[in-house]
């Protein structure tokens, strides 16, 4: 018998979070500007006691306003989005679920496209119509998905890669017929890309959702462990299964919008991350929940840098790197099937 | 007996679990909190060092670029990254190269261009390297790179200056317009007027002539063209061609099928380097579908430089040569008189059979 | 099939065993249930009116064919669906109008087996019975340990707690089910053929130890099995299902009768007494039957 216990639960975060802050040191030092450790330490110290102004312009620039934005926006994406594969898994009670799975990700490529058509003038319209095309494609997949009034997780899988591809034809033919508009950004969008900074007022209200989201889904913690079991289980268990489902799914939504909105369509980090967390520290979701929003953003920031800097100056999307890491571990995943 | 329940359960917390979460969730709360908290110092510091620059740097004018933004440019310009080849290409014929301080992968002419540092391609550079070679004006074109690019740069207070032309003529405006900006009007006077002068020697050739009706090949498989709203097909119209795909897509995917039906008389190729043109056409003569144009059957075809690709100066030598190579008729008896033959090199003028 | 067997119901008469004099856990009365497609179109299967008590340290089981409504009653009894009419009480509250939480700290269910998609150990499988009673995390307490190793070793699975649920043969991983049920400290107890996969030895051991436990945790016990034989050798009152409709309750002697048994059943079978008093219940071949 191995319980769960907060000094375990304390030291896994503890741990996770000074991997994270090493990433965090890492990714602020690599980059197609070099710049040392001692330095970067150095400044870090002079910036603590109130003599930050002293530090040159660009170097500023480039440390605190380039990469530190980024890698603070990596780290709220790769929890978000690491925290709602984990949670969909345990709602679906399939190891393969994830949102880019689930077509959340073109079908927020698609709201925010459609919103740039419709009303480009409006400020903040993209990632508003990101959310909207979210939440329309979670709602609509997780109808595709039921059959006779239960929630089937193949037919849901199955009707989650229909829909991303059904979305991704019309994007493609959107963005084919409407050459006049500035639409190119969205190529990056599909790809999952990081470099664009998010708006300075909308910082606020991602870090409040994320907060706000992977709270809710931590008090059903250890309901999700039951309903893993079964849902009937659970019940007997003393589960409000409905409650539960509602508000993880409601949840899981939220921060799956959030990142995509953020970030674009980043694939494959809810799927990677709740697993690689499963395989070292087991599946107890009251343990899994936070480590997987601390690997998420250990992962993000990690692959972020490596697109940084692998072919600089030239930059790769973030998303590309997820894939090539993500997509075998799908297939292996697939392949084993649920032991 | 009546048991009187609700539907949950009720939300008392007790001291085993109040101490697990809150001190879990308070722990990883306060690292996030911290993280930004750290970010925010930096950035509003940031805003207050960018939002009073002329304390620190020489006075600055303001301008409102071609997509109706307000860039403050400084007086003096010394250092200036380009985020476009046209733009590299402009900033090099106003006689700024050495003020250049990085352009992109893709800028390749003139040659000098290729050796200053790069910041990666024109969609996605790298914003950290921009900023490292501490540029005092960013130029930026509409059409190549992203607005997102624009916004991020300027959030970081880096004056862009983005130009957006649609023709031959807004090109030579924005010429005009960057030669202002850079304190260039010696070199962009005269250039200006010697462009706007040539075009108008090529109105006058070939006033009264037939417009030529022509496939632009922007890409051969697949087939793509031009729409009719770009500076390319307003370059055409300048050199007395007109596009036979008449579209609002910029660079419309065109079905082989449509171009047999409308049967261009000629077939225009831009190319860097003639000879591995020539030898893409010989192939294509040979595949069904193209095998069936007559302008390819004819040798109507026609390669010109691939300035005509962009909106810089040396855009009119193109037009120039396709003129040449579409109305010669107009061009023989005047030819020897003319100025400005030494810009029309046999070399990139392949008029293949 | 007509119910030409024994019109005589016993509803609601439940004779005295000698041993159970403990007080009254369960009583189901006059339970009846209907399930339909939509609220307007005509039910697809009923549940009629059923009636039977369970003290505690009492096993009472549910006896029947397939879909003669066992499972139905057992969700009745759990108080996940609520009786059509009639009443189902759990030391004198209604089992259905228990808030989720409740319930589980009064029932446990033990289903067979279902799949689990990540491994988990026997030990913290078992610590998920304390779920009702714990908050939030539920991380768990020294006393939820205590009950859950306790719990291990009274169905003799105490070295089992390090193991992983998936490396555990069939009826040791029964045993940790039960286990669970035990963590919860239930007042009743209810079993949805808890013998499917056991062999016949696993089997009678399960019975044993449920019986000891009853007498031990001072539960009752409600079984739902088709085991005749099982049923007849260990359970204090037998309620026999047929076609949705409780035909007979009472204790096996009274109710293990040839002909309703063969009727119900539509199997020749042959019923003896035994030492014990308990019956015996034979299948008897087709062959020997045509022979005479």
């Amino acid at each position: 018998m191995r319980p769960l216990t907060l000094r375990r639960l304390l030291w896994t975060c503890g741990a996770l979070t000074a991997v994270l802050l090493a990433c965090i040191v890492l990714a602020l030092k690599l980059g197609a500007v070099p710049i040392s450790v001692t330095d970067l330490v150095w400044n870090l110290g002079r910036i603590a006691i109130g003599r930050g102004d002293q530090l040159p312009t660009e170097y500023r620039l480039i440390v605190f306003d380039l990469r530190l934005p980024r890698i603070l926006l990596g780290i709220l994406v790769g929890a978000a989005l690491s925290v709602s594969g984990a949670s969909f898994q345990a709602l679906l009670r399939n190891p393969l679920a994830d949102p880019f799975v689930l077509g959340v990700s073109s079908g927020a490529a698609l709201g925010s496209i459609l919103a740039l058509i419709v009303a480009p003038q409006i400020a903040l319209i993209t990632p508003l119509g990101a959310f909207l095309g979210a939440i329309a494609t979670i709602a609509a997949v997780y109808f595709l998905g039921r059959r006779e009034g239960q929630l089937d997780s193949t037919t849901l899988l199955l009707g989650g890669i229909i829909s991303a591809s059904f979305l991704s034809a019309i994007i493609m033919f959107l963005m084919t017929t409407l050459a006049g508009r500035d639409l190119r950004g969205m190529v990056f969008w599909l790809m999952g890309d990081l470099s664009t900074p998010v708006p300075a007022g909308l910082r606020w209200i991602f870090t409040a959702g994320l907060l706000v989201g992977i709270g809710a889904i931590y008090t059903t913690a250890a309901d999700l462990n039951l309903l893993l079991t079964g849902e009937r289980e659970a019940i007997h268990l003393g589960v409000d299964v409905t409650r539960v489902k509602l508000v993880v799914y409601v949840s899981a939504s939220l921060l799956t919008a959030l990142a995509v909105s953020a970030s674009g369509a980043i694939g494959y980090v809810g799927l990677l991350v709740p697993h690689a967390i499963r395989l070292l520290f087991g599946s107890d979701y009251r343990l899994l929940i936070p480590a997987s929003a601390l690997g998420g953003a250990i992962a993000i920031v990690l692959a972020d840098t490596l697109a940084r800097t692998v072919v600089a100056p030239t930059e790769l999307p973030v998303g590309a790197m997820t894939a090539m890491a993500g997509a075998p571990v799908f297939i292996y995943l697939l392949r084993r099937g649920i032991r | 007996m009546e048991f009187k329940s609700s539907p949950h359960a009720p939300k008392c917390i007790d001291a085993d679990f109040s101490k697990g979460r809150l001190a879990a969730l308070c722990a990883w709360m306060a690292v996030l909190i911290f993280l930004f908290g750290a970010a925010v110092p930096a950035q509003t510091r940031m805003a207050q060092a960018t939002a009073e620059p002329p304390a620190a740097a020489p006075a600055a004018h303001r301008f409102t670029d071609e997509i109706g933004r307000r860039v403050d440019v400084p007086m003096d310009v010394k250092r200036i990254v380009s985020l476009a080849p046209n733009l590299t290409e402009i900033v090099f014929a106003l006689g700024e190269g050495d003020h250049l301080a990085g352009d992109t992968d893709f800028c390749d002419y003139p040659p000098e261009a290729t050796q200053k540092p790069r910041v990666g391609g024109p969609v996605n550079p790298n914003l950290e390297q921009i900023v490292a070679l501490t540029p005092g004006l960013v130029l930026a074109t509409k059409s190549i790179n992203r607005r997102e690019t624009v916004e991020a740069l300027a959030h970081l207070g880096l004056p862009v200056y983005v130009t957006d032309p649609h023709s031959v003529d807004e090109m030579i405006t924005s010429v005009e317009r960057l030669g202002r900006i850079l304190h260039a009007e010696k070199t962009a006077v005269p250039l200006v007027e010697d462009l706007r002068a040539r075009l108008s020697d090529l109105d006058r050739r070939l006033a009264g002539t037939v417009p030529r009706r022509v496939l632009f090949v922007v890409w051969t498989d697949p087939l793509i063209s031009i729409g009719r709203d770009t500076f390319i097909a307003d370059a055409l119209r300048r050199a007395g061609a007109r596009s036979v795909v008449d579209t609002t897509a910029e660079w419309p995917r065109v079905s082989l099928e449509e171009i047999v039906r409308l049967q261009p008389e000629f077939v225009v190729f831009a190319s860097a380097h003639a000879g591995d043109t020539q030898h893409d056409i010989d192939a294509l003569r040979s595949r069904p579908g193209w095998r069936e144009l007559d302008a390819l059957r004819h040798g109507h075809i026609v390669v010109i430089s691939d300035a005509i690709n962009r909106p810089a100066p040396r855009m009119v030598d193109a037009i120039e040569q396709l003129a040449r190579a579409l109305h010669s008729e107009s061009f023989v008896s005047r030819d020897r008189q003319s100025r400005r033959a030494p810009h029309v090199t046999e070399e990139t003028c392949a008029c293949a059979r | 099939m007509s119910a030409s067997g024994n019109p005589t119901q016993a509803l609601g008469s439940r004779e005295e065993s000698p041993k159970s004099a403990g007080t009254e856990r369960l009583n189901v009365e006059q339970a009846s249930f209907a399930y339909a497609a939509s609220e307007r179109s005509a039910p697809t299967f009923t549940l009629g009116a059923t009636s039977f008590q369970a003290h505690e340290r009492e096993l009472v089981a549910i006896l029947g064919p397939n879909a003669s409504g066992k499972s139905t009653l057992l969700r009745l009894i759990s108080g996940t669906i609520a009786p059509l009419s009639g009443r189902v009480e759990l030391d004198g509250q209604e089992t259905s109008r228990l808030d989720s939480r409740t319930r589980a700290q009064h029932i446990a269910v033990v289903h067979q087996e279902s799949p689990m998609v990540y491994p988990a150990l026997a030990g913290d499988f078992v610590l998920q019975g304390r779920h009702p009673y714990g908050r939030a995390l539920r991380l768990a307490s020294k006393d939820d340990i205590a009950i859950a190793r306790n719990a291990l070793a009274q169905v003799g699975a105490g070295h089992l707690a390090g193991r992983t649920i998936g490396e555990l043969s069939g009826g040791e991983k029964q045993r940790v089910i039960l286990a669970r049920a035990l963590a919860q400290q239930p007042r009743l107890v209810l079993l949805d053929e808890p013998t499917l996969h056991l062999d016949i030895g696993a089997q009678v051991e399960l019975l044993e130890r449920l019986r000891r436990l009853a007498e031990e945790n001072r539960y009752a016990v409600v079984v739902v099995t088709h085991e005749l034989a099982l049923a007849a050798e260990f359970a204090d009152h037998v309620v026999l299902l047929h076609h949705g409709r409780c035909l007979r309750v009472g204790p096996p002697a009274a109710v293990y009768q040839r002909e309703l048994l063969e009727q119900v059943f539509e199997a020749p079978l042959e019923v003896e007494l035994g030492p014990a008093g308990r019956p015996r219940v034979n299948l008897r071949a087709r062959r020997s039957e045509d022979a005479t």
